[in-house]
């Protein structure tokens, strides 16, 4: 058995897991503003946010919609209440803020704007620095409003991110004042994007390139390792963040995102978009070398690593190897279907794509190139799978029996994996692999083989209690009344609405 | 926090400082938690994205997760320019399709009510296309906290009673009654055994009742007011159509519980079914002999008691007088019309009472009180971990535990039930030595 390393697999992931098949995210609602910012100041040990707002914006947040399982504990807010939307909030702003820094002690407030402060053009800026500037405050004082960074999603974790790049960290420092820490890189990962933290095979690659670790963010993040992050001469990211854009244009810091959507956008060239599994991860660390110009001495690392990673992985994927496996198509997005052919060696035979939501956030030519994405890579690899466009269970059920498919990687976010099973079809959790452990480098993939192989080693799931409910024809997962809601919602949302003239939806 | 007023050794605290890390919410989720038990009613949430998340997301995790009917009108960033009035009809339109309900209650947020959304307008004009009754409330989050949401949701459904029907005798209405509680659907089932015990028969829940039934509320004969939460619906429907009403403690504990039938009993000039009582008293008697060591063995210990005005007092009450630990700390997280009263009068069963506190000031009172146990929400889970305690989840919002059993917290059984969690509670409650 594959010994992980994973100190969540005993405790919180099954915790995480109990709250991952929640419809929420783009499938019924979309969280606001403000938890995306409070997760950012959440993962800064020292700092605390202030809510400029009323108490339901404060008290209604703190049920973290990215993580049901963890409130946001503190949410202190200035309480606004109808008389300040008349005449402002600003003097309950700067009270709070002192109060805040007496109370909490913080090294950083973050001011998070709603939509009460927001509408009424209360002067966050000035209050700020006014207050500041009177001396009350021993800390460093942000805002965000989430109109920094041009409602780059999710859009309150970007903006706090460059709020306090753009107040606190390039906030008149010169790039030629600030110490370096010369050869060194930033790793930030978010919880927000899943596995997070594993960085440490990527961080001890790097390390053997020569190429220092300067900060790696968000682990027990302090301001003060905020403030050293311009030390490092480059700053990588899992996606691409306006705060890394930032940072370069003010202190010249680099950045590179490992899922390359902008360079993606210029080449098509699909694999820019997975940066996992044995080749993505070569991909990404040379890149990393090459911006460091630490090719020479990267090229022998990598080699060796990769060399070693495939000896011990082609041992592992011994009963993977030309298993039939049904997934769902995501254009190579997320990797693991490129892993499960590159590394694993198994065959696609049945590709699913549900299109219901991509439909309203997607042109239909960019759904199609997510689908023609996923197939290429199918059949670069030797597949020849059944394609089911938002087939119904049993429709995919049939496809899988027809083609003899050995195991459906399919969630159950998205898929009635109960009735599946039941029909003696294996099932491997690609969201409990995305959320736990995937990540770059090349001991990712052996752990996949492992579980993969768990997973074809799975006993029946005879009679799932699952089985005995009513379910939705097209939304599989969701019961006809949560299928509703997600209708009415994705309905809601559809641009053309918004675009039309209102008086249409009167008549 | 300053001490405001101590009376019989009772010490009223209340928060003087102006931030406030919060430990109610805000208008619209009290408006929200009145209609989510109305069985055929649709919630419109009329508001930036997160509003409408944030509801659905209490619901979702404290509630019964087939019956979720809290829809978004769809509120975009560029609708705060142009307004968001045609989302909203649309809202109105795809709930009515896909759901048909009796009610589409409009909930009308901080965003579109300070830009001025004509939310009474759309209503206006949708009533004529829509075979549903349409009511849209002001539920700004600046507006007032949630009790007063709730407190004006009620009074606001007494518009739609029919004065019409005849008069029930020994009928009942509950108001004040939620559906997202922990254990709130075992708990109105226990509390409808108990009136019938008493020949009593329950004609409608405000709120876990469909429209229909409330429209038909007026034909009981007396409201029963849980805890002092809907009084003011019930104050109207007396002023209105004559109804009178008795307020009850929540029946939390066997005091509560025969206080409770006391009341209603009175109230409808009947006398108490003794027997009954007496067979429950012995049921009772029966169970804590099982387990009499264990309630030795936490007498007296000292608890903190985090939670609404409806509820918590009476929790305080059974905790104090029945299992004989020293309630420390009080904290009324959300007020409501008696909640002042009931703190200055009834002290004798706590120490200390907060009344709305800031959440960090409340933890630090608490923390500095030798509380070895808390009685609260899924919000106290880490003063709990601080603490090392025992967390019982008994107050709103509780999103980290389920209840579909049969098991209430309510009345005699909940009784029972109570003391089988606390004590499980403590003798669960591991730490690494």
């Amino acid at each position: 058995m594959y010994e992980e390393e994973n100190e969540e697999a005993g405790f919180l992931r099954p915790l995480i897991n109990a709250y991952s098949t929640l419809p929420l995210h783009g499938i019924t609602a979309i969280p606001g503003k403000i938890s995306g910012a409070l997760m950012v100041v959440d993962a800064i040990q020292d700092a605390v946010p202030l809510i400029h707002g009323p108490i339901g914006c404060a008290f209604q947040r703190k049920i973290n919609p990215f993580k049901p399982y963890m409130p946001f504990y503190e949410t202190p807010c200035t309480d606004m209440n109808d008389l300040d939307v008349v005449y402002g909030g600003e003097d309950k702003l700067s009270q709070g803020i002192k109060e805040t820094y007496e109370k909490y002690h913080p090294n950083l407030i973050v001011v998070i704007t709603t939509c009460a402060s927001d509408l009424i053009g209360d002067d966050f800026k000035a209050v700020i620095d006014e207050t500041k500037a009177n001396g009350d405050v021993g800390c460093e004082v942000v805002y965000t409003t989430g109109d920094f960074t041009a409602k780059s999603k999710p859009v309150g974790y970007q903006d706090a991110l460059y709020a306090i790049t753009d107040q606190m960290l390039c906030n008149g420092v010169k790039e030629e004042g600030m110490d370096k820490n010369e050869g060194s890189v930033n790793i930030v990962t978010f919880p927000i994007h899943g596995a997070g933290l594993k960085v440490e095979e990527m961080a001890s690659v790097l390390n053997e390139m020569g190429i220092g670790i300067n900060k790696v963010c968000f682990d027990h993040t302090t301001v003060k390792d905020l403030y050293e992050l311009p030390k490092a001469e480059l700053t990588i990211t899992d996606y691409p963040m306006a705060w890394t854009k930032l940072m370069k244009k003010r202190m010249g810091i680099d950045y590179y995102a490992t899922v390359r959507l902008e360079a993606y956008r210029d080449s098509k060239d699909a694999e820019l978009l997975s940066p996992y599994g044995i080749e993505g991860s070569e991909m990404v660390f040379m890149e990393i070398a090459k911006r460091m110009n630490k090719e020479g001495e990267a090229e022998e690392v990598i080699d060796r690593r990769k060399r070693e990673a495939i000896e011990r992985l082609y041992e592992v994927r011994k009963g993977l190897e030309g298993k039939k496996v049904a997934y769902t198509g995501m254009g190579g997005l997320h990797s693991l279907e490129v892993m499960l052919l590159q590394d694993m060696g198994m065959k696609a035979s049945v590709i699913i794509y549900n299109t219901r939501g991509l439909e309203q956030l997607l042109s239909k030519d960019a759904i199609r190139e997510v689908l023609d994405i996923s197939l290429e890579w199918a059949r670069k690899y030797g597949s020849d799978p059944e394609i089911l466009v938002n087939p119904n269970t049993e429709e995919a059920i049939k496809a899988m029996k027809r083609t003899g498919t050995d195991l459906a990687v399919l969630s159950s976010l998205n898929n009635a994996v109960h009735e599946i099973n039941k029909e003696g079809i294996r099932t491997f959790n690609p969201l409990d692999f995305m959320l736990h452990h995937q990540r770059i480098g090349f001991e990712c993939p052996i752990e996949l083989a492992f579980q993969l192989n768990d997973a074809l080693k799975k006993p029946e799931r005879r009679d799932p209690l699952l089985c005995m409910l009513e379910y939705d024809n097209c939304r599989t997962n969701l019961i006809p009344h949560w299928a509703k809601l997600a209708d009415i919602f994705m309905t809601l949302r559809e641009g053309a609405i918004g675009d039309t003239d209102k008086a249409t939806y009167l008549k | 926090m300053r001490y405001k007023q101590k009376m019989n050794n009772v010490e009223i605290k209340m928060r003087e400082v102006l931030t406030y890390d919060p430990t109610q919410d805000c208008k619209l989720v009290g408006a929200a938690r009145a209609l989510g038990g109305i069985k055929d009613a649709v919630t419109i949430v009329h508001a930036r994205p997160g509003c409408h998340c944030g509801v659905l997301l209490l619901r979702a995790l404290g509630s019964n997760q087939n019956d979720i009917r809290i829809v978004g009108s769809g509120f975009r960033a560029q609708d705060m320019v142009y307004g968001a009035e045609g989302r909203l009809a649309a809202a109105i339109r795809l709930s009515y399709k896909n759901f048909k309900p009796g009610l589409i209650a409009v909930l009308n947020c901080s965003a579109p009510a300070i830009m001025g959304d004509d939310v009474e307008g759309v209503v206006r004009s949708m009533k004529e296309e829509i075979p549903a009754e349409i009511l849209s409330l002001s539920t700004g989050g600046y507006e007032d906290p949630a009790w007063i949401g709730y407190e004006e949701t009620l009074t606001e459904l007494t518009r739609f009673m029919d004065n019409h029907d005849k008069k029930q005798r020994d009928s009942v209405n509950i108001i004040g009654f939620k559906t997202d509680e922990i254990k709130a659907y075992s708990d109105i089932s226990e509390i409808e055994r108990m009136l019938n015990s008493q020949g009593i028969t329950v004609n409608a829940v405000l709120t876990n009742s469909s429209f229909e039934e409330l429209k038909k509320a007026l034909r009981a004969s007396l409201n029963i007011v849980l805890g002092g939460d809907g009084l003011e619906s019930a104050k109207m429907m007396q002023d209105k159509f004559d109804m009178p009403y008795v307020l009850t403690p929540y029946p939390f504990g066997l005091n509560n519980s025969m206080e409770f039938l006391e009341c209603v009993t009175k109230g409808l000039n009947k006398e108490v079914n003794q027997e009954f009582i007496t067979t429950e008293r012995d049921r009772i008697k029966e169970r804590i002999e099982r387990i009499f060591l264990f309630l030795q063995g936490i007498y007296d210990i000292s608890v903190a008691v985090i939670g609404d005005g409806a509820r918590a007092f009476d929790l305080a009450k059974f905790l104090s007088d029945e299992l004989c630990l020293n309630v420390k700390v009080l904290a009324i997280t959300s007020r409501n019309l008696i909640s002042q009263d009931k703190a200055k009068d009834n002290g004798d069963y706590f120490e200390t009472i907060l009344i709305e506190p800031d959440r960090f000031e409340m933890n630090e009172e608490i923390k500095s009180k030798g509380v070895e146990m808390i009685f609260g929400s899924s919000i106290e889970k880490k003063l709990a971990y601080e603490l090392g305690a025992p967390l019982v989840r008994i107050f709103y919002p509780v999103l980290d535990e389920v209840s579909v059993s049969d098991t209430p917290y309510a009345g005699f059984k909940g009784t029972i039930q109570l003391i089988e969690n606390i004590i499980n509670s403590v003798i669960h409650n591991y730490a690494e030595i």
